[in-house]
């Protein structure tokens, strides 16, 4: 699959899991695999601080 | 108005002459709001109630509880109703004239439900899950607070936020103090805790300045790294001073007020 930023080539590994992020590693962009229809798509991640409260 | 407060971890430990110093302050017009943790209480009640608390590993490699439905739930339980009586209690109990308040009351403390995380999974491999109910503190609204401290009264809030769908979310203690310092144009924020003070090196940090913290954040280690920005966070909201102090010490308020044993952060030059 293509990164949507800069078509570089972004590999999805075979055991991969919903919700698992993958690197561009041409821009460094980040994207989460989704599922659909059987088959892995990906949405920009989003970027979370690591304050998850007490 | 100086705003303190008190870290789970410290709330039994606290020195016996810590409520009599903060009579002590009161009496000579000084007004305190108090703002409280209690994480490891949350989970010991937890584990007693059969409910297992999972814990997630974020890829800067810090482990935090993860809140889900049910755990909001039991965090509320005892955030608003254990710990936070008990200290109201300690407080009356001296004199002291103190309200107990989570932050959900009066719309005290608002934040932004988190809503995905991003984890280390058991294959060391980075993987978004649901953001469950915790929060980023997005507003304060202190009139309440303020209407209080005027009559005289000693708020000591909890710290649990309300999310705009009106869920309750589970926020840092450390971090709502310093906006609560901020929302009350605080002189002061002291974090009480069960060390001294910031310690690097072996040795005790005794004043940064703002810039001094930032550039430290980085090189802290996690737990005093949340503290640390807290105080920059309260800083940048233009409160005067940050502490970091020990509870087990005599007259600890008053003491971390005359910057005895502590690490003081300040916008000031050192």
């Amino acid at each position: 699959m293509n990164c949507p930023e800069c078509d570089g080539e972004i590999r999805v590994p075979d055991d991969a899991i919903e919700g698992e992020i993958v690197t561009c590693p041409d821009c460094g962009a980040s994207y989460e695999l989704v599922k659909s229809n059987d088959r892995f798509d990906i949405k920009p991640a989003q970027a979370v601080g690591e304050d998850w409260g007490e | 108005m100086i705003v303190i407060k008190i870290g789970g971890s410290i709330v039994d430990g606290l020195h016996e002459s810590t409520m009599q110093d903060i009579k002590a302050l009161i009496n000579n017009s000084e007004k305190i709001a108090i703002v409280h943790g209690g994480g490891k209480e949350v989970t010991r009640i937890a584990e007693r109630l059969g409910k297992e608390q999972r814990f997630i590993v974020s890829p800067g490699g810090i482990r935090s509880r993860y809140t889900d439905k049910e755990t909001v739930e039991i965090y509320t339980m005892v955030m608003s109703g254990k710990i936070n009586k008990e200290i109201v209690l300690m407080l009356r109990s001296n004199g002291i004239n103190a309200v107990g308040l989570s932050g959900i009351d009066a719309d005290i403390i608002r934040a932004e439900r988190k809503k995905r995380l991003v984890i280390i999974d058991e294959r060391g491999r980075r993987v978004a899950i649901d953001g469950g109910y915790t929060g980023k503190i997005s507003k304060i609204n202190a009139s309440l607070l303020f209407s209080l401290l005027e009559q005289g009264y000693t708020p000591v809030i909890s710290p649990i936020a309300l999310s705009d769908e009106y869920e309750m979310l589970n926020v840092d203690g450390d971090r709502a103090a310093a906006y609560i310092a901020g929302a009350l144009n605080a002189d002061a924020v002291i974090f009480i805790t069960n060390v001294d003070g910031l310690i690097m090196n072996d040795k005790l940090v005794t004043s940064l300045t703002y810039d001094d913290a930032k550039m430290l954040l980085p090189k802290i280690g996690f737990g005093m790294e949340k503290k640390v920005l807290a105080c920059t966070e309260a800083l940048s909201m233009n409160v005067k001073e940050a502490i970091i102090a020990s509870g087990d010490r005599k007259d600890p308020i008053s003491s971390a007020l005359r910057h005895e044993n502590c690490t003081v952060i300040s916008n000031g030059r050192r």
